[in-house]
């Protein structure tokens, strides 16, 4: 019989907003040299354009350092004391260009339970949609955040 | 950058070596927008966090070293969709191995598609982060 977890339901179904993320230069600069980042696509508008963009492009994870700019409420899972990041997904749609304004949108997507070798977990997913200027969606991430007995 | 109907199933991309040194560590963490002090970077707040050996590294800053894994292989736009679960604290200052392996080769919706997993591992054998990749690829 699966667990019954108490936490705050009315959360489903609410957006959750941010933004906008101007990504300029310098935004993809200091992402890039923060990650050890030298693909010639995300350093200069040279690279980019040999590799068929109109220009420089950020790399595939940016939107996954911008989603924790989204102000979350507190899911109130009332289970386990310590919680931690136990997972990240991004699904990257479009380029994001250097010059673009993002916006994000989050929703509580999930919170399920797990039993395994260590124990059960409580694990809880939002789910953040990036969209550029034109209203074009450029990426969709999921952050798993897990609660332990 | 390999071309889909060059790559096989079983066929592995790196393994290649990184380290995320405690400078890195700070400099992402400014990017990120992360409040001080935090297990990221202050030994003290690490241990109140269980961390047992030190401040860890970001799970977001390892994500974009093993995205760098598939972009270096597959070119800047391949990822299509990066899975990763995070199952271990991850050290500064140690040598990390990333590596992934093709399970599925299929064209789906027009695409060439490669599904991967995809590993990060420590020198002993630690399996820090697990998960799945899908990459487009072009045909030749």
């Amino acid at each position: 019989m699966a667990m019954e977890i108490e936490y705050d339901r009315s959360l489903y179904g609410v957006e959750h907003k941010a933004g906008p993320f101007e990504i300029s230069d310098y935004t993809i600069d200091r992402a890039n040299q923060s990650t050890g980042e030298l693909g010639p696509a995300f350093t200069s508008d040279e690279g980019a354009k040999a590799a068929g963009y109109k220009g420089r492009i950020a790399p595939p994870t940016l939107c996954c350092i911008l989603v924790r700019q989204v102000a979350l409420p507190d899911v109130k899972v009332q289970f386990g004391k310590t919680s931690m990041h136990a997972g990240q997904r991004v699904e990257p749609k479009a380029p994001v260009y250097a010059g673009d304004r993002l916006t994000a949108s989050s929703h509580l997507k999930d919170v399920y339970a797990k039993t395994g070798r260590s124990g059960t977990m409580v694990f809880v997913v939002w789910e953040t949609t990036f969209s550029n200027q034109d209203g074009q969606i450029v990426a969709e991430v999921q952050e798993s955040f897990a609660r332990r007995e | 950058m390999p071309y889909y109907d060059e790559i096989e199933l079983g066929d592995e991309i790196g393994p290649v070596e990184k380290v995320a040194t405690d400078d890195e560590v700070s400099s992402f963490c400014e990017v990120w927008g992360t409040s001080s002090p935090n297990r990221f970077t202050d030994a003290e707040t690490a241990a109140k966090s269980g961390m047992k050996g030190g401040p860890i590294v970001p799970g977001i800053m390892t994500m974009a070293m093993m995205a760098q894994l598939l972009t270096d292989w597959g070119g800047p736009g391949s990822i299509k969709d990066l899975d990763l679960v995070f199952r271990q604290p991850v050290p500064h200052n140690r040598a990390l191995t990333l590596a992934a392996t093709i399970t599925d080769i299929r064209e789906e919706d027009g695409e060439n598609l490669a599904e991967c997993d995809i590993l990060m591992t420590g020198t002993e054998g630690e399996r820090y982060i697990g998960g799945k990749a899908i990459v487009t690829l072009q045909s030749r």
